[in-house]
């Protein structure tokens, strides 16, 4: 990565031409815990199977309900664990029946004598949370320490929350970096999310990087996430736990009524180039509404963050990855964050006090809002609705 | 970034300031222990929707405005990225 350390100022005049810097992917997955979706979609007593850091593994629950997570191709002759049988505890390969732990230890050969040496798989720690799946990766081979955990919902999997509303994305061709990038990308919001932030701040400290956002929905396009509420205001608490899972409380308020959700979004790398996209939705539910109006109430949210991550999937499917964005002042700190970031692909013992030190950042959108106000207004007036769906985009 | 000492307590960070609105404050000491506020209510924070990122401390706010008032602290425009010895260079 190139640096360029000129001091610059409004009076100075360049006329070089900025050139991108595309920088090139990592070449390692990020070390932290990963969701791989909701713990019940895999509790069918059927092993499961995805794609993730750069191969493939199968998913089953053991006889106790335990959930494993194993490299799916057998260390015998590479047949797909995921197309076998779960006996017992342990899943059987199903070209030659060899039964492999949820520890990734082969445990017998029934045709065999006895267990060749070496009989080890790779096998990922796995860790249940609000109902959902996560699995604990590390390049270095280490177990996850006690303080980088996922925090719980108080009262999640009782009558007091709705069931996840859940979502998954593939994108192909892009990094997952894009992703969390927004974060600190304050005028996406506008012009991808159809949302007006009002106030906007980044913290960044340890393994924990948040957003702390007031926001107002346009006047000239409406969500599902402004929940049918007219003038709602949202009132958004994010934050990454690690490098791929993000909880973000939200409160939408109007008039008297304020409705709490949990909006959970996160991903899973595939590859370098191509990443799941997941997000799931739960409806706090409040004196006077049943759990089917809660539903009903993620359903819908869930049907406008699904609109959103839409478009931000149409950015990111045309952009060019980019080591070196070039910012106003009214732009979040990206270069910041993705210091922050670092920490998740350097070995434990090569992170800087400056990926993980506490870093404080307040967007100034006072310029943002009084523009958006004028556009949103004329657009009213006009009666135009911007092009909301991307697929019908015109290219 | 400029050095900025807590009026409160004394703790330096690195702050820089955009517009009057906009305030960056990179924290150079562990805020979780060299901050009285922080180290009381991290416990709790820990727990709490995003731990102890959801902390602020009002002290080390009037501290950034009142260096801002009295001269101390300049608005400056935007440098990218700003990182390493080159940020803690400019602070001093």
């Amino acid at each position: 990565m190139s640096i360029d350390m000129t001091e610059i100022t409004d009076s100075e005049q360049f006329d070089e031409v900025r050139l991108i810097d595309a920088g090139s992917n990592p070449t390692r997955f990020a070390r932290g815990w990963h969701c791989l979706g909701r713990s019940k979609d895999f509790r069918d007593g059927k092993p499961h199977t995805i794609k993730v850091f750069g191969t493939k593994v199968v998913i089953w629950a053991d006889t106790k309900g335990k959930l494993n997570v194993l490299d799916a191709y057998c260390r015998h002759m590479g047949g797909d664990l995921s197309k076998g049988e779960i006996k017992g505890d342990e899943i059987s390969c199903p070209f030659h029946d060899w039964r492999w732990g949820g520890d990734g230890k082969c445990k017998d050969v029934p045709y065999a004598q006895r267990v060749p040496l070496r009989a080890r798989t790779a096998a990922w720690e796995t860790m249940e949370v609000n109902g959902l799946l996560f699995v604990w990766n590390d390049p270095q081979g280490n177990p996850p320490p006690a303080d980088v955990t996922i925090p719980e919902i108080p009262g999640f999997g009782t009558d007091e929350w709705s069931d996840w509303s859940w979502n998954t994305f593939l994108v192909e061709g892009s990094n997952c970096r894009e992703i969390v990038d927004n974060v600190v990308d304050m005028a996406h919001f506008f012009y991808v999310h159809y949302q007006m932030p009002q106030y906007f701040k980044n913290i960044f400290e340890g393994h924990i990087a948040a957003q702390h956002m007031r926001s107002t929905g346009r006047d000239d396009i409406h969500t599902g996430v402004q929940l049918d509420m007219p003038d709602s205001e949202t009132i958004s608490d994010a934050a990454y736990y690690g490098p791929s899972f993000m909880l973000d409380t939200v409160y939408t308020v109007a008039g008297d009524t304020t409705v709490e959700t949990k909006l959970v979004n996160c991903h899973y790398p595939i590859s370098q180039d191509s990443f799941v996209l997941m997000f799931g939705t739960s409806v706090h539910t409040i004196d006077g509404v049943t759990q089917e109006q809660a539903n009903a109430m993620a359903d819908m949210f869930t049907e406008g963050v699904e609109t959103q991550f839409k478009q931000d999937v149409e950015i990111w499917k045309h952009k060019t990855r980019i080591e070196n964005p070039l910012l106003t002042a009214e732009d979040g700190p990206v270069y910041q964050l993705r210091r922050w970031y670092e920490q998740f692909f350097v070995d434990v013992e090569d992170i800087t006090e400056d990926m993980v030190a506490r870093f404080e950042f307040e967007v100034d959108t006072t310029k943002a809002l009084e523009t958006w106000k004028v556009e949103v207004a004329e657009n009213v007036a006009k009666g135009m609705v911007p092009e909301q769906d991307p697929t019908k985009a015109k290219a | 970034m400029k050095q900025i000492d807590c009026q409160q307590c004394g703790t330096a960070v690195l702050v820089e300031k955009f517009s009057i609105p906009h305030t960056s404050v990179q924290w150079v000491s562990d805020a979780a222990t060299s901050c009285p506020r922080f180290a009381e209510a991290t416990a709790d924070a820990r727990d709490s929707v995003c731990g102890t990122t959801a902390l602020s401390c009002s002290s080390l706010s009037q501290s950034i405005d009142d260096a801002v008032r009295e001269g101390r602290l300049p608005i400056k425009s935007r440098v990218e990225p700003v990182i390493g010895d080159a940020l803690v260079a400019d602070a001093l």
